[in-house]
């Protein structure tokens, strides 16, 4: 009898060992692809039961998003509240376990999540235990209130579209990044679709993700490619209100004439013609798109928390036209960018023709406030020699004095910048980049407003506030 | 057989102390009132000494054993119910259960020593099974998710089955001990296969058949299949005749067949398991929310409290395995299962050791039962074979199932007691056979 209770005891056995290479079956070998599974909620279940870090404006105090935490029936859950709302959403995104996420919170997401790399004695035991590991918090280098004015002025526009970028030349801090129409980003999952059906698509941040011809504002890049062809800025030329090329011609805006004026004046008035002709016979097509691409033309900006659309020239400069390069000589016909790119631009020339790395998050801080990560400031490319940088920071100090541009000027301090007006089909879009003080730039900024008309008229004062409040304020 | 396992007992009370610990600190739990953890670790370990003292020749290793399982079974089912409102109480529930279980047991090893007297009364327990089984279709009886299981007098409401598992091993024990020569040397053969005089293969086949139909209809598709295995695999290690396994197993394809077309439930069973996927919002649910469990625990598990096993349907009863699964990996799982390995393992051993026959027989049917539950139900929560609703044995919640494998683990302790006062005796004595 024994014999027989014996194999029945190696059935058994046998039985045991089938569980446990079934068990490896699931938890190994099939794992990864039940994890996908769609039916599968585990993951949006992980995903809502720990608590995502904070992220924060550039004082470390201002709340943009935090994980609320709620007791339901099956445990407790955590809601994502975005206390400043819309001004901040298109920089903060939003996070949805409905409709995934965007901005810094996907951006920032294995630090927000606490999937990042473990980073502290704690973290590391936490993540041996299995235990939840919080997110770290993300402290922006966004300022609340430059951010606050830059989107209340936006949204105060005739046409309520537009984006402002602020940054900081001197480290590429971004200080304000804001964009117009915006969405609350607290009640995504039920808003959504009617945010993605809205013909005026508040969910695309203009400021990086939009592309518009950035009109007279492109100068300032021709200028600095003439001004390194050896282009002196009292150099005399003749307008005659048009420049003749094959097949193209160059006709100032609302036909202008203008007759005797300098290289800086050409600049201060923005005459299309002369700088129609600057590019054709004085810097060409390849040093003209050499210089737009040491100005970060062509560049997405692969490091940067956001998405950002790389800023562009149309086709190739050695298939340009004559007509081609005369039109993108001053920011129409193929070349388009947005306001965070215009926004470097200025803060380039600023910034004796160092282009610094731009930086959206100023550091990573654990739960307890430990300071993990603190990107230090970096140059990212010498565009401009700083000479030729200082000599077109005076000229575009010209385009504020003797532009008349009144709206500009801050008493006591000196501002460089630079309007554009760039026709499309309907009203033209309205820029003005700007940094000051000019001597020692602490703020360099670009506005657009979408349709929005003269530059000086509409893009101009929106910049001027977000400047006075920057310059006037305590961070200044 | 003799042994001191002192060490075991308290590295697995430490091991349950580790689980609560873990829960209470590192998860946020409120701390479960102290006291009933004070009452397990005190009532396991009084009556681990206590059996040293009154079988202090029976196989003892069976203790820590109990002791670490019963004790995991306490740490999952706070974690998953501590956050639950309406069952926050349902650990306490089940430390009370133990201490019931615990007592039974200390009853047994009191008073059962001599437990070849069970035997004298095989037919009043082949008796009382039925009876207890049939006692669901009285007024007493109710049912739970479809299935009639209950039986309520008062304020005690139990699983009969439970308990008639235990008396129908030692209904079979007793009679296929007394009966197995008869049973072995057959009189005629059929087709190759030799079939036993039917008079005397007839009361075993009633009482099996009487248990089976009355299962079947009460939809507890996991009993029946117990209820059909247990004495089959009794009935080989008796006789050694394989002619009984293929008869049987010829049987248990009938059966099958005719349950799975006669009852809607079966077929749904067995729809769900083939594929989950058809419904996995209805039929499937369960069964898929186990498999998503113990696939995201992985290699190492999610940590205790980590997981999300809180998803599946029954988690605490039926289907602890899997939140053990997803919360301490296949390791974890792999060693729970090795835990229940070493519980068969003894069991057999003991069998082997015993000195006659029915208590052979009984050893082994109570090993089988056991070792069975484990493997249909585990089976079962990973898709292995089609899910059937019963308890992994002193780890799921739920009283009957508590009680019913103390009951279980004391009848192993007193047949093993003896083999071990003979071997004790005879020093020489080479176990086995």
């Amino acid at each position: 009898m024994n014999a027989h209770v014996r194999r029945t005891f190696y059935l058994f056995v046998g039985g045991f060992v089938a569980l446990v290479w079934m068990l490896a079956y699931w938890q190994v070998y099939a794992r990864e692809s039940l994890a996908n599974n769609p039916q599968n909620g585990l993951q949006t279940q992980r995903a809502i039961s720990t608590p995502r870090g904070l992220i924060l404006a550039n004082d470390g105090e201002t709340v943009l998003a935090e994980s609320d935490r709620h007791k339901t029936p099956s445990g407790s859950v955590y809601d994502r509240i975005y206390p400043e709302g819309a001004a901040f959403a298109n920089v903060v995104g939003y996070w949805s376990t409905k409709y995934g996420a965007t901005g810094i919170e996907i951006g920032e997401n294995s630090n927000l999540s606490g999937t990042a790399e473990p980073a502290t004695l704690d973290g590391l035991i936490n993540q041996m235990s299995g235990g939840p590991t919080p997110g770290n918090n993300v402290v922006l280098t966004l300022d609340p209130e430059l951010q606050r004015v830059a989107y209340e002025g936006l949204a105060a526009s005739d046409t309520g579209k537009g984006a402002v970028v602020a940054v900081d030349p001197n480290n590429g801090e971004i200080l304000a990044l804001a964009s117009s129409p915006s969405f609350d980003p607290n009640n995504i999952d039920q808003t959504f679709p009617e945010l993605v059906r809205d013909p005026d698509a508040p969910l695309v941040d203009r400021a990086t993700q939009s592309l518009f011809p950035p009109g007279s504002t492109f100068k300032v890049i021709t200028a600095g490619a003439a001004l390194e062809k050896g282009l002196s800025p009292s150099h005399i030329f003749f307008d005659s209100g048009t420049y003749n090329l094959p097949g193209y011609t160059v006709v100032n805006f609302k036909g202008h004439v203008y007759g005797r004026v300098t290289f800086t004046q050409a600049l201060v008035f923005s005459i299309n013609a002369i700088f129609a002709k600057i590019g054709v016979e004085i810097v060409g097509p390849q040093a003209l798109a050499q210089m737009a691409y040491d100005f970060g033309f062509g560049d997405s900006y692969d490091d940067f928390p956001l998405p950002v659309s790389a800023s562009n020239l149309g086709t190739p400069p050695s298939e340009w036209t004559q007509g081609t390069l005369a039109q993108n000589s001053f920011g129409q016909g193929p070349t388009s960018s947005n306001a965070f790119e215009m926004a470097l631009v200025a803060a380039t020339i600023a910034n004796d023709g160092k282009m610094m790395e731009p930086r959206l998050v100023r550091e990573i801080r654990s739960p307890d406030g430990l300071i993990l990560d603190r990107p230090t400031p970096s140059v990212r490319h010498d565009a401009l020699p700083a000479s030729t940088a200082q000599t077109l920071n005076e000229m575009m100090q010209k385009v504020v004095t003797e532009g008349g541009l009144t709206g500009a000027q801050i008493s006591g301090v000196k501002v460089a910048g630079k309007t554009g007006t760039a026709e499309t089909a309907q009203a033209p879009h309205s820029w003005w980049i700007t940094f000051a003080p000019a001597d020692y730039p602490k703020i360099a900024i670009c506005a657009m407003v979408e349709n929005g008309g003269r530059g000086d008229l509409a893009a101009l004062p929106i910049a001027h506030q977000v400047m006075e409040a920057y310059l006037k304020g305590g961070t200044g | 057989m003799t042994q001191r396992v002192t060490s075991p007992m308290i590295l697995a009370l430490l091991i349950t102390s580790l689980g609560f610990a873990t829960l209470i600190f590192a998860q946020g739990a409120a701390s479960p009132p102290l006291i009933y953890g004070a009452y397990y670790a005190g009532t396991l370990f009084a009556l681990y000494l206590g059996v040293r003292l009154l079988l202090p020749h029976s196989d003892v290793l069976l203790l820590p054993i109990v002791t670490l399982l019963t004790g995991i079974g306490l740490v999952m089912i706070f974690r998953l119910t501590y956050d639950l409102e309406g069952a926050e109480n349902l650990a306490t529930t089940q430390a009370i259960w133990i201490l019931v279980g615990s007592g039974a047991m200390f009853l047994i090893v009191l008073f059962f020593r001599n437990y070849h007297r069970l035997f004298d009364y095989k037919y009043l327990f082949a008796l009382g099974a039925v009876a207890l089984i049939a006692s669901t279709f009285t007024p007493f009886g109710y049912e739970v998710n479809g299935a009639r299981l209950w039986f309520a007098a008062g304020p005690v409401s139990f699983q009969p089955s439970e308990f008639a598992r235990i008396a129908l091993i030692i209904f079979f024990a007793g009679y296929l001990a007394e009966k197995r020569d008869v049973l072995t040397a057959t009189s005629r053969s059929f087709l190759g296969v030799q079939i036993p005089a039917l008079k005397y293969f007839g009361p075993v086949a009633l009482v099996w058949a009487a248990s089976l139909g009355l299962l079947v209809f009460e939809k507890d598709l996991g009993s029946s299949l117990l209820f059909f295995a247990v004495p089959l695999l009794m009935l080989y290690a008796a006789t050694g005749r394989i002619a009984y396994v293929l008869l049987g197993g010829l049987l248990f394809s009938v059966g099958s067949l005719a349950t799975y077309f006669l009852f809607s439930h079966v077929q749904l069973r067995v729809k769900s398991w083939l594929d989950p996927w058809a419904d996995p919002d209805g039929t499937g649910f369960q069964i898929l929310q186990s498999i998503f469990n113990i696939a995201d625990g992985g290699l190492t598990g999610t940590g205790l409290g980590a997981g999300f096993s809180q998803t599946i349907p029954e988690v605490e009863t039926d289907f602890i395995f899997s939140a053990i699964a997803s919360e301490l990996g296949l390791l974890g799982a792999t060693a729970v299962l090795l835990a229940f390995l070493a519980f068969v393992y003894r069991g057999i051993k003991i069998s082997l050791l015993a000195e006659d026959e029915s208590s052979k027989l009984l050893a082994f049917g109570l090993t089988a039962l056991f070792a069975l539950q484990t493997l249909i139900i585990v089976g079962g929560v990973t898709k292995a074979i089609p899910l059937t609703g019963i308890t992994l044995p002193f780890i799921s919640y739920g009283g009957s199932s508590v009680v019913g494998n103390f009951i279980l683990t004391a009848l192993l302790l007193v047949i093993s007691e003896k083999a071990g006062r003979r071997e004790a005796e005879q020093p020489l004595y080479e176990g086995g056979a």
